[in-house]
């Protein structure tokens, strides 16, 4: 008997959605019109889908949308005249947040997005006010995709890293556990749960080891960081953005990728205003125009050194972590399959080819 | 012949034909497609010489207008701005239509373009296979026979590929290109005529019906502006989605700019596209893009008898006056 890991049935999903609905919004995967799975609001279990391999659309949406508004305004006219301007602060929502079955890879890449917004003196307020508001309920990755490199990443298909909760799908019953205190109080909640036997655990460990065993991809980048660092001129550059249309796909639906665009938008003929911040990405040429008219990367081959280089270079140098989850979205949408993982490997024989040359010369 | 046979044939008498062109000197760069690091993709692949046109494989995939390539820096030599790459383009009908169309519209230099035309046998479907396929994953794709046969984790099916061949190809008429330098194998093109059998269910609605269904399926739009990308006929150094100066419409995320970015992506559309499909093919949300081009390429037909990308000449008809042109929209017509 283990007393920390408990167990349900799948159908009780709806008793579960009853219980905690008060308290949170939940989000959980639902499979949408088009046949993508997304994370949507739900109010009841009913389109939940567990046997999901990912969601298209990574889930920082949830916490930073692609459309956001940072505040409003609004022009009242005094009764001298007098035009003044009025603050309207941005609305967050008054209940917490769950994230139901999110997968392990998608848990971590808050962490990312938590070291960007969270960083130094500059504190995103709208973000981790939301953040403070959120539950991760994770559910380990029975069946990883043939895309998926999560274990080249300190990652894990069964990875509890940032997760509140853990789930494991045994098929006809979820087995979950508590990670954090946060995660307890959500389990008190479920009154039907019961106490997991030992045949269930063992279970779960095998689907652990046969998940891991599933990932055969592995990607070296341990040295990449220094290879970039080193390789900034690199022909393989030319190599790696020769097929790029640039459409940015890649960064749209990355889960750890989070620059974003502030722009202001006027309603002339209502006497009001908002500002917004959109998802912006780096393969676009205007994302660094200057104000001059200068633009430090107008090649596309400039472009896809960034964001290779952000990844896997200026990323680990701020935060000393690799700034990928190895979910493979950007693989899996990548309209002319620029692979990601061949992109990594092509920069590492970068390094490995002026080794043999070195040894030559020798 | 079954399309496993056709495809493997292309292969085989394109690479004949490109290593040839590379023995004579007449290319230094050619374009062409092969096979995709995971199941259901090809690649653009790019054969500098003649050992690297052994990757090359015509495998039913290849939904990327390569033409596209020939407008962009990639075929000026790297560290010589001014001097131009004699470039091959393995050309399918739709990819030989779009180099013409470029010439037309002065974007390519005909003598440095080489187009090596081949008799395309259709894109796969692969939104509508992987849309069957649901949360099952594909792990080997392979070509049988006339069927494309996908194989995963514990179930193997087969897919006719005359049931999910791409909406574009359905129709197609103009399967090589009109105008080649080389031409492997025979054309298989088939006489242009007035009709639209695609839309002709969406002709037949009411402009109210028209309206709903278009906001409908441009309703998970995130605009990414993938479409615009993969399209060979935009190719502005500004698109007017990024301009701020004057903004022409809001940035965020709402359904009137959607709608707006794809009204007028799709006038500027308007006797230019050669529906290739490579819109619909690489929307990241699945949408149809190509189904509402199709239908100005209706309207160019029937109002102006212009089909784009036949020859290296003829302007389109929107850039273009005649005094026979039909006016009756003015009126209110359609």
């Amino acid at each position: 008997m283990n007393m920390a890991k408990k167990i349900m049935q799948k159908n009780q999903l709806a008793d579960l959605v009853n219980a905690v609905k008060n308290q949170y919004d939940v989000y959980a995967p639902v499979e949408t019109e088009d046949c993508n799975i997304q994370f949507q609001k739900v109010a009841n279990a009913e389109k939940i889908r567990m046997d999901y391999l990912n969601t298209t659309s990574p889930p920082k949406e949830i916490l930073f949308p692609r459309t956001e508004v940072l505040f409003e305004y609004e022009f009242t006219t005094a009764d001298d005249g007098k035009r003044e301007p009025k603050l309207i602060p941005p609305e967050i929502p008054d209940k917490d947040m769950l994230i139901f079955a999110i997968r392990p890879c998608d848990a971590r890449s808050f962490m990312y997005l938590d070291n960007f917004f969270n960083w130094g003196k500059f504190k995103d307020d709208l973000y981790l006010s939301k953040k403070e508001k959120l539950l991760l309920v994770g559910m380990g990755c029975n069946s990883p995709r043939q895309t998926c490199f999560c274990t080249s990443l300190d990652g894990h298909p069964f990875g509890k890293d940032n997760l509140d909760v853990f789930m494991v799908d045994l098929g006809e019953t979820l087995m979950l556990e508590a990670l954090t205190d946060k995660g307890k109080k959500f389990m008190g909640k479920l009154s039907f749960l019961k106490d997991a036997s030992e045949a269930d655990i063992a279970k779960a460990k095998e689907l652990s080891e046969k998940a891991e065993n599933a990932i055969k991809v592995k990607v070296d980048v341990s040295h990449t960081k220094g290879i970039i660092d080193d390789e900034f001129y690199n022909e393989v550059w030319n190599e790696i953005a020769e097929t790029c249309i640039g459409c940015g796909s890649c960064s749209f639906l990355c889960p750890t990728c989070h620059c974003f665009d502030v722009v202001d938008e006027m309603d002339y003929e209502n006497n009001r205003g908002r500002r917004v911040r959109l998802w912006d990405t780096c393969q676009s040429t205007l994302f660094t125009l200057h104000t001059s008219g200068h633009n430090p990367r107008t090649e596309r081959k400039q472009r896809c050194r960034q964001r290779i280089s952000h990844k896997f270079c200026y990323y680990p140098e701020n935060y000393d972590l690799v700034g990928c989850v190895g979910c493979g979205r950007c693989i899996i949408a990548c309209p002319v399959n620029n692979d990601t993982r061949k992109i990594i490997e092509s920069i590492n024989a970068v390094a490995k080819k002026k080794e043999m040359e070195a040894e030559i010369v020798e | 012949m079954t399309i496993q046979s056709t495809s493997e044939e292309i292969t085989s008498a394109v690479k004949d034909a490109v290593k040839k062109l590379f023995d004579e000197g007449k290319v230094d760069l050619v374009i062409g497609y092969t096979d995709g690091t995971m199941p259901l993709r090809a690649q653009p692949l790019f054969m500098y010489n003649k050992e690297e046109v052994d990757q090359f494989k015509w495998n039913n995939l290849g939904y990327i207008n390569i033409a596209k390539y020939a407008l962009q820096e990639r075929t000026k030599k790297v560290g010589d701005e001014d001097a131009d790459l004699k470039v091959g383009i393995v050309a399918k009908g739709c990819v030989g239509r779009a180099i013409n169309h470029l010439i037309v519209e002065n974007q390519i230099k005909r003598e440095n373009v080489v187009i090596i035309g081949f008799p395309c046998n259709g894109m796969v479907d692969i939104n509508k296979i992987e849309k069957d396929l649901g949360q099952k994953e594909a792990l080997e794709v392979a070509l049988d026979g006339d069927n494309l046969v996908v194989k995963g984790n514990g179930f193997e099916k087969a897919y006719p590929i005359a049931e999910n061949v791409s909406s574009v190809c359905k129709v197609c008429k103009l399967r090589s290109p009109p105008v080649t330098d080389v031409m492997v194998m025979e054309a298989n093109n088939l006489p242009l005529d007035d009709s639209f059998s695609d839309i002709e269910e969406y002709n037949k609605k009411t402009p109210e019906e028209k309206w709903d269904e278009t906001i409908h399926m441009l309703h998970d739009c995130i605009r990414c502006y993938s479409c615009r990308q993969a399209c060979p006929m935009c190719y502005c150094n500004l698109c007017f989605v990024d301009q701020n100066k004057p903004i022409w419409f809001s940035k965020s995320h709402n359904m009137k700019d959607i709608f707006t970015f794809h009204l007028v992506r799709t006038i500027h559309m308007a006797g230019r596209c050669v529906s290739c499909g490579a819109c619909t093919a690489v929307c990241p949300m699945n949408i149809d893009l190509n189904f509402i081009t199709r239908k100005l390429q209706e309207l160019s037909k029937r109002r102006f008898d212009f089909v784009s990308g036949m020859d290296q000449e003829t302007q389109p008809p929107l850039a273009d006056f005649k005094m026979s042109d039909a006016e009756e929209f003015m009126l209110g017509g359609e």
